[in-house]
């Protein structure tokens, strides 16, 4: 059996803005952008309960708390802040698997020996990341990741929760359907329909009977009712995706003020994928508009590469065809489809000649080594001369953003 | 049109036609199938606009006649007819009631002239072949066809006749390669090989699988082949292209040969390769005095290791390999012993038959 803690950040991005500001703090905050325009980015607990919610148009946020703060995001303030909550999990287990910036499971079976019981971890790690970082966070405790993640949002905030495995079913039994991993509105609706309105609703049926009606996700959620969730943690090195993103001081319009960005964008994917000794195919180009509406194109390369040049070229050609003259206020380059290169395995053609290194792979290289020596800013390109941004040292790939 | 058959009989055509009709295609009558009814019997034709068959049926007509139908749903219900005999009778329209003991349906299909017309390839010089030696040689290439749609070339499998009534079928997938060469008696009239398509291959294989010591006939012409036994013809359109220089890439002998016992090297494999990294198969192959080592590890999880012994002096070395790719040379082996010659970690693995090269597998490393 497995010993699984989700760990989630309490309204991250309002609780870093109300730690850096006192003035902000017991107070109705939103984290957003434009009144008018933008979107919620994040809502802290004093205003939530007037209903805003992240995702939420700003305008209407504003109707329903017209007396609650609004600051905008400060990104770099929000990542940093996570990668001392991931510093702090590595202390207990290798096995961390990031759902986003704020929330991971890990898996903390194989360290039960060195700390205890897997809840007095988990109140460890809370301890340490509010002694730590100054925020709040909620975890919850099960033997397996669906019902670890439930658990820690019942216990929200600053709380957290245990489910042990004989409990489960008790505990599942109560919620509604829609908390069900893979049920989505129209699922929920479908199930609602035929009698299933809790979980426990979906477990009390044969496994037959669901199989019959849902077919195989039937028995899947039949499982998933029962507590049977067979995934297992998977650990950040096999991120499926390393990104940079930047967002602007001001917004930014046309090829000429944008291009510099995603080409510094572009090297620092690239330094990244060859730090962490990993090549990627799929390069996808984000776009943040003004009024936050986000685009995404990609492409995908004959071979996999982690030369930065080799990704500027592309994302310079995405860019050059998605850009319509509207200002920006984000970019991003990442590289997705990763797989292992060197240390790795590679199959030799049968007829393709001996590979030699390329020269490109031999200029990295020493760059690499300049950079480590020098930093990032004593060799680059000419167009990113003077205003590149300052590379924050990751020691671990950066985590993949949660799906939209 | 209306007839009545034997529901094995349409079984059959129809399962024939399974893995021809298209499914996912902008043409929605190529997920039906033809069904013609004449004096003489009943036909059922099956056809992607690349491959068609045709496959002939005893029946008793009543009123010849032909239809199309959706080869999915006849199928379906043929499978789940109460009695051994079945009648479909066209009506207006072109609904089809298909009555079966108590059972009767009535199904939408469409008139006849919309069927894509296949090619009659009647000039096509037919020779007859052993299905049993087709069908060897067909197992023992199709595994290495690549499915890499980008390279069409190698979506199927060289055919190309040698000197005195010898054929030689190659299949590569630019990691691996596999031959066979077989007597094939009969003067094809080539000039050279053809190209085979995989999907063509299999429907193939099928059908000579259901009866594979019946007498048939196989047959080139323009860019098509054909293929004839009792009751049923095959057209198939070849891969118009130049198959690379495989000759080039088959080493004359390889630096080590050792002799392997076939099937504890193929259960070693299957062993070890649980824990290659990154579900790549990726193993070691290793060659010691007397003994050839299969190791694997992964990051993750552990590794693994595995011995056997074989007769073997000469300096130690070690060679990654797709495990995958030698299971599938080793799965169609029939051999009790193979023989496996290395290089270095840069050239080919060769597997064949103990002083046997006439089934010769080329398998290129990894870099582990």
């Amino acid at each position: 059996m497995r010993a699984i803690i989700h760990v989630d950040m309490d309204a991250f991005y309002a609780s870093v803005e109300q730690r850096d500001n006192p003035e902000l703090r017991g107070k109705p905050l939103i984290v957003g952008g434009d009144a008018r325009r933008g979107v919620v980015v994040a809502a802290s607990y004093e205003v939530r309960k007037y209903g805003v919610r992240s995702a939420m148009p700003m305008a209407r946020a504003m109707k329903m708390a017209p007396h609650a703060i609004v600051v905008k995001p400060r990104f770099n303030a929000y990542s940093e802040a996570s990668e001392q909550v991931f510093s702090i999990f590595e202390r207990y287990t290798p096995l961390i698997e990031p759902l986003s910036l704020d929330e991971a499971f890990l898996d903390v079976t194989a360290s039960v020996g060195l700390f205890g019981a897997p809840a007095d971890m988990a109140r460890r790690i809370r301890k340490e990341i509010s002694a730590e970082t100054g925020l709040p966070s909620s975890a919850g405790i099960a033997a397996v990741k669906f019902v670890a993640k439930i658990a820690s949002d019942v216990a929200k905030p600053n709380g957290q929760r245990e489910v042990r495995a004989e409990e489960t079913v008790a505990f599942l039994a109560g919620l509604p359907v829609g908390r069900l991993w893979g049920v989505g509105p129209k699922t929920e609706e479908a199930l609602k329909r035929s009698g299933l309105e809790t979980i426990g609703d979906v477990a009390k049926r044969d496994v037959a009977w669901m199989e019959a009606r849902w077919g195989a996700s039937g028995r899947q959620l039949w499982e998933l009712a029962q507590g049977i969730d067979p995934r297992e943690v998977v650990p950040d090195r096999e991120a499926r995706s390393v990104g940079a993103e930047d967002t602007f001081d001001e917004d930014l319009t046309g090829m000429e003020a944008l291009s510099p960005h995603v080409h510094s964008q572009a090297l620092r994917v690239a330094r990244r994928l060859r730090r962490a000794g990993v090549k990627g195919r799929v390069v996808q180009l984000k776009l943040k508009y003004s009024d936050f509406t986000l685009l995404t194109r990609r492409t995908t390369l004959p071979s996999p590469t982690d030369d930065g040049q080799t990704l500027y070229r592309v994302a310079k050609e995405l860019l050059e065809k998605a850009h319509d003259d509207k200002s920006v206020r984000l970019t991003g380059v990442s590289v997705q489809e990763l797989g292992m290169d060197g240390g790795g395995t590679r199959q030799l053609g049968l007829f393709s000649a001996p590979e030699k290194p390329r020269k490109s792979d031999k200029l990295n290289a020493a760059l690499d080594r300049i950079a480590e020596r020098f930093g990032t800013k004593a060799v680059t390109t000419a167009d990113i001369a003077g205003n590149e941004e300052v590379e924050p040292d990751p020691t671990r790939p950066q985590k993949p953003k949660r799906p939209h | 049109m209306e007839f009545r058959i034997a529901a094995d009989e349409l079984k059959k055509a129809l399962y024939r036609a399974q893995g021809i009709v298209e499914r996912k295609t902008t043409m929605p009558i190529l997920a039906n199938v033809l069904v013609t009814a004449h004096k003489a019997g009943v036909t059922v034709t099956a056809f992607d606009l690349e491959i068609g068959i045709v496959s002939e049926h005893p029946a008793e007509v009543v009123k010849p006649g032909a239809v199309t139908l959706s080869a999915k749903y006849v199928f379906d219900i043929v499978q789940n007819l109460p009695d051994a005999h079945v009648t479909l009778k066209k009506l207006a329209n072109n609904y089809v009631e298909i009555s079966s003991g108590s059972a009767h349906f009535k199904i939408v299909g469409t008139a006849p002239e919309e069927y894509p017309k296949l090619p009659r390839e009647e000039s096509a010089p037919l020779v007859q072949v052993t299905g049993n030696t087709l069908l060897e040689m067909i197992k023992k290439t199709q595994f290495a066809i690549s499915t890499d749609e980008t390279r069409y070339i190698l979506n199927g499998v060289y055919f190309e006749p040698q000197q005195g009534g010898k054929v030689r079928m190659v299949a590569t997938d630019g990691h691996r390669l596999s031959l066979i060469e077989r007597e094939l008696q009969g003067d094809f009239k080539l000039k050279g090989g053809v190209i085979i398509p995989r999907k063509g291959l299999l429907e193939l294989k099928r059908l000579l699988d259901e009866a594979p010591d019946a007498e048939c006939q196989l047959g080139f012409a323009e860019n098509s082949a054909l293929f004839k036994k009792t009751g049923l013809t095959m057209v198939m359109r070849l891969i118009d292209g130049q198959f690379p220089e495989y000759q080039r890439v088959i080493p004359k002998e390889g630096e080590k040969a050792v002799l392997v016992p076939k099937t504890r090297l193929l259960e070693g494999l299957k062993r070890i390769a649980l824990l290659s990294a990154d579900k790549s198969y990726a193993v070691r192959i290793g060659l010691a005095e007397n003994q050839l080592l299969i190791t694997a590890n992964n990051p993750d999880l552990g590794e693994a290791k595995d011995a056997l012994e074989i007769a073997y002096r000469g300096n130690a070395i070690t060679i990654g390999f797709n495990a995958r790719y030698l299971i599938d040379v080793l799965t169609v082996t029939d051999t009790d012993e193979v023989a496996f010659e290395l290089g270095d970690e840069h050239s080919p693995g060769v597997l064949h038959a103990p002083g046997d090269r006439s089934f010769t597998a080329v398998v290129m490393p990894m870099r582990v």
